[in-house]
């Protein structure tokens, strides 16, 4: 009877093992998973800000190896602390962005007020290499008389 | 396939193909593709790959196994870097072009060891205690892709002579690692298009 229950304890301790195992992995799939979907808001956080580079610190590194629990963890985390990062320099740069397009609108409406300031297309969030500038009408002469207007340059060197 | 690897990455696999190569000279034909393919990416284009269905497989795999893409590049994107900073796809010999050839095809990396010098099956595994490639110890756990006698190289790292195949090789055994995520298609097609180049069908 004693090595009866003796056995019915093993087992159970070794079923409970199992089961313990079989949650870990279950739980490592998970944020495996969700180690992908962050990934993929990474991705397109960084292909939105291009041409600009994202700075985003390096993710912790050790493989390549099955990782536990706590490293996925980690990585999770530090993938979530990325994307945060990005998105509040993605946020940051639409700001300058917003500010840079009033500014041009206001250079439009009144040059004179902006002589001699400079936006670039890249400033603006647009492609190309143009920039908009407060120059005089005629040269010399347009600036002795306050003749100023917005000129967009005519865009990206030839290709020497 | 080692089951425990299996369950942990449902779909992760070897495949592996035999071809011949009789010449190591580079293939013209093969680099004019390559030249073709040079201007199918632009910054923009390798940005925007970590996007595509296969590059994200790979770059996913890369974070679960400890892997960080952006400090060691997944394949394709080292590939496509390097062709940006090179200005070109330069030809470099028969294996290296083929390899090169099916990466940028379909983003699935080839490595070629020297048949002869491996034992089919080949598997992932995590390496044992004490096994070593060339004077290098693995630590136990370390992803390999193995022979049924030996480790072979890393996991995405290249193969080190006498197994990483070269001028001398004549047998070649090609091997693609697949991650979950990547077609069985994609990883087949990788394959056919290194082992076509090497052996010039």
């Amino acid at each position: 009877m004693a090595a009866l229950l003796l056995d019915h304890g093993a087992s159970n301790e070794l079923l409970a093992r199992e089961e313990l195992a079989l949650g870990e992995q279950a739980g490592r799939r998970t944020l495996r998973a969700q180690i992908a979907q962050l990934d993929r808001l990474l991705s397109a956080a960084v292909c939105e800000a291009f041409p600009d580079r994202l700075e985003l610190a390096p993710l912790p590194a050790g493989g390549p190896r099955v990782q536990g629990l706590g490293e996925l963890e980690l990585r999770r985390d530090a993938l979530i602390d990325a994307l945060r990062a990005a998105r509040q320099q993605l946020a940051a740069r639409e700001l300058e962005r917003d500010a840079a397009r009033t500014l041009l609108a206001q250079m439009l409406l009144d040059p004179a007020k902006y002589r001699r300031v400079r936006i670039s297309q890249r400033e603006l969030g647009v492609g190309g290499c143009g920039v908009w500038s407060v120059m005089p009408k005629l040269g010399p002469m347009g600036r002795l008389m306050g003749w100023w207007r917005v000129k967009l340059s005519s865009g990206c060197p030839l290709a020497t | 396939m080692a089951s425990a690897l299996e369950a942990e990455f449902p779909g992760l696999r070897a495949e592996w193909i035999r071809c011949e190569c009789s010449e190591h000279r580079s293939d013209p034909g093969v680099g004019e593709r390559l030249a073709q393919l040079a201007s199918r990416f632009s910054g923009r284009q390798a940005v925007e790959l970590r996007q595509q269905q296969v590059p994200a497989a790979y770059r996913s795999f890369f974070l679960q196994i400890g892997i960080d893409p952006d400090q060691q590049p997944t394949p394709i994107e080292q590939a496509v870097l390097g062709r940006l900073l090179a200005g070109g796809n330069l030809p470099q010999d028969r294996i290296s072009d083929a390899l090169l050839l099916a990466l940028l095809e379909t983003a699935v990396p080839v490595i070629a060891f020297d048949a002869s010098f491996v034992t089919e099956p080949i598997e992932l595994r995590g390496a044992r205690a004490g096994e070593a490639i060339g004077a290098n110890e693995l630590a136990p756990g370390t992803l390999i892709v193995a022979d049924a006698e030996k480790p072979l190289c890393q996991l995405f790292a290249a193969p080190e002579p006498p197994l990483a195949a070269g001028r001398a090789s004549q047998d070649l055994l090609l091997v693609a690692v697949a991650p979950p995520g990547v077609s069985g298609l994609a990883s087949d097609e990788a394959l056919t298009i290194a082992a076509e180049a090497i052996s010039g069908g």
